[in-house]
C-alpha cells in the first residue's frame, strides 16, 4: 500500500480536469433536462462511451467553458467546497439548485492489488514489481469514469423526482470555495478576463428548499455528491 | 410465492431507487432469460395499472415488424415511447414483435439513458453476455486466429461499404430527429458513428441502417412473419414463442451463410432473429458482440498463436538440431573409445542433478535414435521446461528443454540439449547428453519434474 501526497504525480491536475469535464457535461445535460434552452439546441456526442448531450449553441459553450476555465485552479489546489448550478426563474430567485459537493483527499493512497485486481483485474501483480500509479491509474480511471457514467444517468432521469420549472429560466454557477480562495481567484480572474462576483445573498439563499439526494460517489481520487435542492413552491 | 418477489424488486427498482429497468438490465440483474424478464415487465406494468396507484410510469416498448416505403420493403426495430407505440404501429405492414423494453418513474426525452442503463451491467457481464439471450446461432463459433487480421481488413472494407449503403439509406429511414420526443430511428451519420465505436449511439438508431441489407432478407422474414401469430396483438407474441423460436431456426439456417462473411453482416444476420426475439434492439449490443467476439477470438488468439510459436519455436529447434547432429555424432563416436568415462559417470552423479540417473544405455543406440527422432515428424505436445542442475564442474546449468508428453520424452530431452547454450567446456558437452541418454525414461521424467521449474508458458499447455 502506497500513501502519496498530493504534491505526487501532479494528481492534483488529473482530478482537475477530469472533474472539469464532468462538470461541463453536466451542466450541458442538466440544461437538456431541465429545459432551460430549448431542446433544438442540443445534439447527441459521447461521453464517458455513453450518449450524452451537448448544446451547439456557441455563445452558452464559451460562457460554460470559461466558467470552468476559471474554477480549474481552485480545483487543482482542492479550494473548492462545491459547484453549484442554480435555475433562476423570471425574477431572478432560485427554482432550483444542482450541488455538487466536491471532495478531494489530501493523501492518496492507492489501494493493495486486490483492490485494483477488482477494477481493472489483471494488474495486481504488475503493482507490486513496477513504481505505481502507471498501471493502476488506468483502472483507477476507469472505475472513476463508471462512477461518472452513473452520475450522467441520475441527472437524466432526475425529472421523475423533481417538479416542472416555470417557463423562462435561466441558469448560473455558483462556487463555493473554502475561505483564503477568494483573494486567489481575483487574481486570476484578471487575467483570463471572465469577471467572477461574490454571490449576492438573494442568489444563494432559497426560501423553504427541498433536499432531494441524487448519487454520492467515493474513489480514491476523489469524492463527489449530487443533490438537488428544489424550493417548495415553484410558480408558473 | 417465489413468483411474486419479481414484482417486489421491480417495484424497488423503478419507485425506490428510481432506475430505469430495461428487460436487458433485469435478466442480468435477476439472472433469468430475456423473454422472462419481458414478461415480467410486462406483468409489472399491468398489475400497477389496474392497481391505479398513482405513481406513473413511463413504458418504453420495442417493435418490429415490416415497413414498406417507397416502394421497398424494409424491416423496421424501434424503441418508442407508449404514446407513439399506437402510431408506430400502425405505420407497419406486419408487426412481427412488440415487447415492453423498459420501465421508468421519469420521462425519457430521448434514448440515451436506456444505453447507459445497459452499458455497465454488460460490461461487467461481458464474459457471458449471451448467456440469458435469445439470441442463438449454432454456426457462430469463435474464429482461428489466421482469419482474425483478414477480418479486420474486411472490417474496414464493410466501413466503406456501410457508408455509401447509408447514403441510400437515407430515403428509407423515418425521420427521428426533430420531434425529441419520439425515439425512433434517426439519421444515418450516428448510425456510421454506432457502427465501429461498439457502444458509441444509441440502440434506435442503429436498426434502420440494416434496413437495405435486410431489404433481400425481408422476403424470407416476412414470410415466416407471417407465421408469427404477432400481427397486431401484443398479448399473443409474449405466449407465442415456440412459433418465435420456429421461426429464428428458419432464419438461423440462412445466417449460417453469412457467418463467415464481413464483420458486419453478424449483425445483419443477427437482427433478423429480432423478429422472434426482439432482444435485437440494440445495434450497438451487435456492435459490442463481434467486437467482443474479436476480442475473445483475439484473447484465444493469443493462446493459439503463442502454442503455433511454440511449434515454430521446436521446429526450428528440430532444424537446428538437425545441423549440430552431425558434429555430435562425430563426437560420439570419437568417444566410443574411452569407455570407462560412460562407466564411471554415470555413477557419481550430484544429488541435485537427477536426470544423471545412471542406467546404462548402449552406446551405437542414442546417435540413431536422436537421428530418427530428428526426422520423425510426428506431432507431440511440446512443453518448455527448466531443468537446474550441477554439471560435471560444479556449475549450475539452468536449461530450456522441450519436454515431449509421448512416450519418447526421454529422447527428446536429449535431441534438445545439445542444442542448449549454457555449456562452454566441449567435454562436458558431451558427457551430459550421454549420461542423460543413460537415464531412464520414468527416471529423467520423474526426476525432472520433482526439480524442474515452473515455466512461464506452462500454463497455456494446460487445459
Amino acid at each position: 500500500m502506497t500513501t502519496l501526497t498530493r504534491q505526487d504525480l501532479n494528481f492534483g491536475q488529473v482530478v482537475a480536469d477530469v472533474l472539469c469535464e464532468f462538470l461541463e457535461v453536466a451542466v450541458h445535460l442538466i440544461l437538456y433536462v431541465r429545459e432551460v434552452y430549448p431542446v433544438g439546441i442540443f445534439q447527441k456526442r459521447k461521453k464517458y462511451n455513453v450518449p450524452v448531450q451537448m448544446s451547439c449553441h456557441p455563445e452558452l459553450n464559451q460562457y460554460i467553458q470559461d466558467t470552468l476555465h476559471c474554477v480549474k485552479p481552485l480545483l487543482e489546489k482542492n479550494d473548492v467546497e462545491k459547484v453549484v448550478v442554480v435555475i433562476l426563474d423570471k425574477e431572478h430567485r432560485p427554482v432550483e439548485k444542482f450541488v455538487f459537493e466536491i471532495t478531494q483527499p489530501p493523501l492518496l493512497s492507492i489501494r493493495s492489488a486486490s483492490r485494483l485486481d477488482a477494477c481493472g483485474g489483471g494488474e495486481g501483480a504488475s503493482v507490486m514489481g513496477r513504481p505505481p500509479l502507471t498501471p493502476s491509474s488506468d483502472s483507477l480511471l476507469s472505475h472513476v469514469e463508471q462512477l461518472l457514467r452513473a452520475f450522467i444517468l441520475k441527472i437524466s432521469v432526475c425529472d421523475a423526482v423533481l417538479d416542472h420549472n416555470p417557463p423562462g429560466c435561466t441558469f448560473t454557477v455558483l462556487v463555493h470555495t473554502r475561505e483564503a480562495a477568494t483573494r486567489n481567484m481575483e487574481k486570476i480572474q484578471v487575467i483570463k478576463d471572465f469577471p467572477w462576483i461574490l454571490a449576492d445573498e438573494q442568489d444563494v439563499h432559497m426560501h423553504d428548499p427541498r433536499l432531494i439526494p441524487l448519487k454520492t460517489m467515493t474513489s480514491d481520487i476523489l469524492k463527489m455528491q449530487l443533490y438537488v435542492e428544489e424550493r417548495a413552491h415553484k410558480g408558473s | 410465492m417465489a413468483d411474486q418477489l419479481y414484482l417486489e424488486n421491480i417495484d424497488e427498482f423503478v419507485t425506490d431507487q428510481n432506475k430505469i429497468v430495461t428487460y436487458k438490465w433485469l435478466s442480468y440483474t435477476l439472472g433469468v432469460h430475456v423473454n422472462q424478464a419481458k414478461q415480467m415487465l410486462y406483468d409489472y406494468v399491468e398489475r400497477k395499472r389496474k392497481e391505479n396507484s398513482g405513481a406513473q410510469l413511463h413504458v418504453t416498448y420495442l417493435v418490429s415488424g415490416s415497413l414498406i416505403q417507397n416502394g421497398h420493403s424494409c424491416h423496421k426495430v424501434a424503441v418508442v415511447r407508449e404514446d407513439k407505440l399506437e402510431a408506430v404501429k400502425s405505420k407497419l405492414a406486419v408487426t412481427a414483435s412488440i415487447h415492453v423494453y423498459s420501465i421508468q418513474k421519469a420521462m425519457l426525452k430521448d434514448s440515451g439513458p436506456l444505453f447507459n442503463t445497459d452499458y455497465d451491467i454488460l460490461k461487467s457481464n461481458l464474459q457471458n453476455c449471451s448467456k440469458f439471450s435469445a439470441i442463438q446461432c449454432a454456426a457462430a463459433v469463435p474464429r482461428a486466429p489466421a482469419e482474425s487480421s483478414s477480418s479486420s481488413k474486411k472490417f474496414e472494407q464493410s466501413h466503406l461499404h456501410m457508408s455509401s449503403e447509408t447514403q441510400a439509406n437515407n430515403e428509407l429511414t423515418t425521420n427521428g430527429h426533430g420531434p425529441p420526443a419520439s425515439k425512433q430511428v434517426s439519421q444515418q451519420p450516428k448510425g456510421i458513428m454506432g457502427m465501429f465505436a461498439s457502444k458509441a449511439a444509441a440502440k434506435t438508431q442503429e436498426t434502420n441502417k440494416e434496413t437495405k441489407t435486410e431489404a433481400k432478407e425481408v422476403t424470407n422474414a416476412s414470410a415466416a412473419g407471417n407465421k408469427a401469430p404477432g400481427k397486431g396483438n401484443m398479448m399473443s407474441n409474449f405466449f407465442g414463442k415456440a412459433a418465435m423460436n420456429k421461426f429464428k431456426v428458419n432464419l438461423d439456417s440462412e445466417q449460417a451463410v453469412k457467418e463467415e462473411k464481413i464483420v458486419e453482416q453478424p449483425t445483419v444476420s443477427v437482427t433478423e432473429p429480432k423478429l422472434a426475439t426482439p432482444a435485437g434492439l440494440k445495434k450497438s449490443s451487435k456492435k459490442a458482440e463481434p467486437v467482443k467476439v474479436l476480442q475473445k477470438e483475439k484473447k484465444r488468439g493469443k493462446r493459439v498463436a503463442l502454442s503455433d510459436d511454440e511449434t515454430k519455436e521446436t521446429e526450428n529447434m528440430r532444424k537446428k538440431r538437425r545441423r549440430i547432429k552431425l558434429p555430435e555424432s562425430d563426437s560420439s563416436e570419437d568417444e566410443d573409445s574411452p569407455g570407462a568415462y560412460e562407466a564411471e559417470s554415470p555413477s557419481p552423479p550430484p544429488p541435485p542433478s537427477p536426470p544423471l540417473e545412471p542406467v546404462p544405455k548402449t552406446e551405437p543406440e542414442p546417435p540413431s535414435v536422436k537421428s530418427s527422432s530428428g526426422e520423425n515428424k510426428r506431432k507431440r505436445k511440446r512443453v518448455l521446461k527448466s531443468k537446474t542442475y550441477l554439471d560435471g564442474e560444479g556449475c549450475i546449468v539452468t536449461e530450456k528443454v522441450y519436454e515431449s508428453e509421448s512416450c519418447t520424452d526421454s529422447e527428446e530431452e536429449l535431441n534438445m540439449k545439445t542444442s542448449s547454450v549454457h555449456r562452454p567446456p566441449a567435454m562436458t558437452v558431451k558427457k551430459e547428453p550421454r549420461e542423460e541418454r543413460k537415464g531412464p525414461k520414468k527416471g529423467t521424467a520423474a526426476l525432472g519434474k520433482a526439480n524442474r521449474q515452473v515455466s512461464i508458458t506452462g500454463f497455456f499447455q494446460r487445459k
